[in-house]
């Protein structure tokens, strides 16, 4: 499974090798690649730490990540350095060259909480209004309030609703009340649009009232992926991140390597993305036996799903812009950082598929964890 | 439970086809069309300009520049990116006086992300617009015209469209060589306009410069032939008066000057009331330059033998032609006179007894005459066609012995300079080789170029193209017009020594009448005036011939007292300036 992922990871490296002989400016270079080694290094640390450990934490994991939303919005109520502010929202911590984003943090806190919430109340037949309900209805709307209309971050916001939406429709409650939760987002979510002039800009971009910054984004995004062709112009030559395509090594990454790679490599990293996601899926069904870590795993499928989709489609015009990036390509350290730890606590799962009750074994083993990985490959197949 | 994670299996199937199709239909189906825009959006094409080149004009020796360059720039903005406001409060401080736009138009659409908001920006003004540092303003250098003798020769030189193409004049008929060949730079740039190495298909041809042109043009003599010219339109106080003249080598074809007044003023050309303020007359127009050309009848009549300056014929004031009854201008000198007379009072009645003995046959025009005649005008004087100047000149028209009935009358009147249109260039020329020995000059304008600092003169030989008429009979000729003068000579306004000769032409003009005909003009009515002469010192070949040209629609100048005049300044000024000295 870890293929998939260091596959996409792997081209991102190539990718800003070649940026950085281009433009002679290490900096980025360096950052993405301390990104990487320390993703790497958090992958596998949240694959070794036994989660039955933290398991007890989770609400105050939660509890914490929310705290760092509302003090990076007191931050910024106060006009602090610290908290970085562009583009309409305060989505940074700030200490001199690094910087965090507490938007990821309150992902993995949710996912963590809400998965947990959720599995308990079912295995003692609780899934009601006030014991279920409520503590999951706050914690979410708590989550969203603070991404959403603190940060301004609809992107995030998109990813964590995905998350919640996700996490609920597994938990067992029935389809009915489902549809309502559902419903009541939408008349929401409409309303958070049209009360907005900037994300109604958005929408406008979209239907094709242009002459904004977004269409003139979305337009170069096209340019990119249009102009790779079949097999792409080759790595290093594209011309739209030279300067025309902003944001072209963050949120916009998909479009450079379609200029570069083309329609076979986007198509390849497309279809990585998907069996990860598949995999993920197939890791969370076989854990019939433990809702909680079926539910996690469920909501990291959600939180990489909902990003990967949100990215690629907006880039390559079937939605609108988010501004959300592209999991384990996307230049930005913290998403990078919390994407692996959430992956590698779903690899770590992924180890107890089939040992139900042998939970508390090491798994430290390096030859285990190879033999295992074999394991699910052939399992799959 | 499993129907849900086949849900999400199944929303996961359908969002990657979704991608996947998207991703067909926008990098395989429709890579041609975003190739496209990538293309427009990428591709630098910059024209490297070439500097056009300067033109001389000669101070004596001395090539100095009449035309040169001014380094200026455009001033350019793009509406999505400028602060409104600060561009429109920096541009308007600094280069004011050059703002071509509507501020209010420029930020109208702001897709359009250019605008040129003032052209013609000097040096210093766009280096203090570039000094503000302004965000989404950039300027683009190119050339302007300068004229450091203002309105010197504006006829003459042309002047540069904003395209940069010569038109008119030498900036039109040197276009080519003045104008160089521009070079081409085709790169793809990143999105500040910086040519990047990506790709194979960039090209770089450097521009090469055009030509320095050096012009024969005195700039003295020249300056000396527009203020006569001037003055005396200035005198004539009419605005449709208009007057023209030519200074030439007649021993090399070499042209001094050549005036078209009113000038106009190149660095403002669109000033002008009416385009053909730009025509160079003096090469471009035709016009019946009248008895001037009883020298060429004359000439012809002695070249051939059938006359001398002492043949006489009998003048009765008038002769008649086909029943049609021609009058002399001046009435009279009657009896049995010599040709020598008949030229000094410009009698028609003796320019027509020459076509007659040209014929051979002292009562009648016939044909073997008029064949003669057209043979000289046409093929010897070079009139109706063009004398091979480097500019664009006019043909002219002489009608051929065959070309129609009752040729004799128009035959007659070709004599005294009426039916027959030349330019004044073709007329100068001609009038060159009567009194040089004979020999016809192309004329030229062109002195040489320069490299650099370096004047490299024309290399092509002064020869002449043909012999118009023979030694002898042009040393008769300059005799004959010579004496023309003889009453100037005893005023004192031709001074002992000197060798000057002319001769005057009013030339009736084919006008609308007011019932509505077309026909000649009453000899008293609308008239052109004409005066051709040269000067030198006494037993020396002449060293200029001067051609000017006054007219003005509905105005009667004549050759006698309004071009006479002009020609008397001019031979003076010549005189003096080429210090001639006068015979001993």
């Amino acid at each position: 499974m870890v293929i998939y992922a260091i596959g996409p990871m792997t081209a991102n490296y190539i990718n800003v090798a070649y940026g950085t002989e281009r433009y002679g400016t290490s900096d980025f270079f360096i950052h993405q690649l301390i990104s990487v080694v320390l993703s790497l290094f958090v992958l596998f640390a949240a694959f070794k730490l036994p989660y039955d450990k933290i398991r007890k934490f989770a609400k105050w994991i939660m509890l914490a990540s929310l705290l760092t939303g509302v003090a990076l919005a007191f931050l910024a109520l106060i006009g602090s350095s610290v908290a970085n502010c562009a583009g309409g929202g305060c989505r940074w911590f700030r200490f001199g060259s690094l910087s965090f984003q507490p938007a990821e943090f309150i992902k993995l806190g949710v996912v963590l909480y809400l998965s947990q919430l959720a599995a308990k109340c079912k295995n003692e037949n609780k899934l009601t209004m006030s014991d279920f309900g409520l503590p999951f209805g706050v914690v979410s709307l708590l989550a969203l309030f603070l991404v959403v209309v603190l940060q301004n971050d609809l992107g995030s916001g998109v990813s964590l609703l995905a998350i919640i939406l996700a996490i609920l429709f597994m938990s067992g409650i029935s389809i009915k009340s489902f549809l309502m939760v559902l419903v009541a987002v939408l008349i929401v979510g409409v309303l958070a649009i049209v009360t907005s002039s900037h994300r109604m800009e958005r929408i406008m971009t979209f239907f094709g009232e242009g002459g904004s910054d977004e269409s003139y984004q979305i337009e170069n995004a096209m340019i990119a992926i249009g102009t790779g062709g079949l097999f792409g112009a080759g790595i290093g030559n594209s011309l739209q991140a030279t300067g025309y395509l902003p944001e072209s090594i963050n949120d916009a990454i998909f479009a450079v390597m379609g200029e570069t790679v083309g329609f076979v490599g986007l198509l390849a990293i497309v279809l990585c993305f998907m069996f990860l996601l598949s995999r993920l899926l197939k890791v969370s069904e076989r854990m019939e036996g433990d809702t909680e870590y079926q539910l996690i795993v469920v909501g990291i499928f959600a939180w990489v799903g909902s990003q990967v989709a949100t990215n690629i489609m907006a880039m390559t015009g079937l939605i609108p812009l988010t501004g959300v990036t592209l999991p384990f390509l996307s230049y930005g350290g913290t998403s990078m950082l919390f994407t692996a730890a959430a992956l590698g606590l779903c690899l770590q799962i992924s180890c107890y598929t089939g040992r139900e009750g042998k939970h508390n074994e090491s798994i430290s083993s390096g030859r285990r964890f190879r033999g295992t990985h074999h394991a699910s490959r052939s399992g799959r197949s | 439970m499993n129907k849900r994670f086949g849900f999400l299996r199944i929303l996961l199937v359908l969002i990657t086809i979704t991608i996947g199709t998207r991703l067909f239909f926008v990098q395989i189906i429709e890579h041609d069309e975003w190739a496209k825009k990538a293309e427009a959006q990428h591709s630098l094409e910059n024209t490297l300009l070439a500097k056009r080149g300067n033109i001389y004009m000669m101070d004596g020796d001395e090539p100095v520049e009449a035309v040169m360059n001014e380094t200026v720039y455009t001033v350019i903005v793009d509406p999505m990116i400028v602060n409104k406001e600060e561009v429109k409060k920096t541009v308007t401080e600094y280069a004011g006086d050059f703002v071509t736009a509507n501020w209010d138009d420029v930020f109208v659409d702001k897709k359009l992300r250019y605008f040129v908001v003032a052209r013609n920006v000097p040096r210093t003004n766009a280096k203090k617009i570039e000094e503000a540092g302004l965000v989404g303003v950039w300027m683009q250098q190119g050339t302007k015209r300068v004229y450091p003798e203002g309105e010197l020769a504006s006829g003459l030189l042309g002047f540069v469209n904003s395209d940069g193409e010569g038109q008119y004049g030498v900036e039109g008929a040197f276009n080519e060589q003045l104008a160089g060949k521009n070079g081409l730079l085709r790169a793809v740039k990143d999105i500040n306009g910086i040519a990047l190495s990506i790709g194979d298909e960039n090209v770089l041809i450097p521009a090469e410069d055009g030509e320095n042109v050096v012009l024969s043009i005195d700039k003295n003599v020249q300056f000396f032939v527009e203020k006569t010219l001037a003055e005396k339109l200035a005198a004539v106080n009419y605005d449709k008066a208009r007057a023209s003249a030519i200074v030439i080598d007649p021993n090399s074809g070499k042209i001094l000057a050549v005036a078209n007044l009113p000038n106009y003023d190149p660095a403002n050309y669109g000033m002008v009331k009416d385009a053909t303020d730009y025509v160079n007359y003096a090469f471009e127009e035709a016009y019946e330059p009248a008895s001037v050309c009883k020298t060429f009848t004359f000439a012809t009549a002695i070249d051939t033998g059938a006359m001398t300056p002492d043949t006489t014929y009998v003048n009765y004031g008038y002769t008649t032609v086909d029943d049609t009854i021609i009058r002399n201008a001046y009435e009279g000198m009657l009896g049995n006179i010599t040709m020598r007379i008949a030229l000094n009072y410009s009698l028609n009645s003796g320019s027509t007894q020459a076509l007659r003995l040209i014929g051979g046959d002292p009562n009648n025009i016939n044909s073997a005459g008029m064949e003669t005649l057209y043979k000289y005008y046409h093929d010897n004087f070079g009139f109706g066609q063009v004398t091979g100047v480097e500019l664009s000149e006019t043909n002219g028209y002489v009608p051929a012995p065959d070309s129609g009935y009752a040729m004799e009358l128009t035959y007659a009147n070709m004599t005294f300079g009426q039916g027959v249109s030349i330019s004044l260039i073709q007329l100068a020329s001609a009038f060159s080789s009567l009194i040089n020995g004979g020999k016809y000059y192309t004329p030229t304008i062109l002195a040489g170029k320069m490299n650099g600092d370096v004047f490299e003169k024309s290399e092509s030989e002064v020869a002449p193209v043909r012999q118009t008429i023979s030694e002898e009979a042009s040393a008769t000729m300059r005799d004959m017009i010579y004496g023309t003068r003889t009453v100037r000579r005893l005023y004192g306004i031709d001074k002992p020594g000197y060798y000057i000769g002319g001769k005057t032409g009013t030339g009736q003009v084919v006008i609308q009448r007011p019932d509505g005909t077309w026909g000649y003009s009453e000899p008293t009515g609308e008239t052109t005036a004409t005066y051709i002469g040269f000067g030198g010192a006494e037993g020396e070949l002449p060293e200029y011939v001067i051609a000017v040209r006054i007219w003005g629609e509905g105005y009667h100048f004549d050759g006698g007292d309004d071009a006479l005049p002009m020609f008397d300044k001019i031979s003076s000024f010549m005189l003096d300036y080429l210090k001639i000295k006068p015979k001993e």
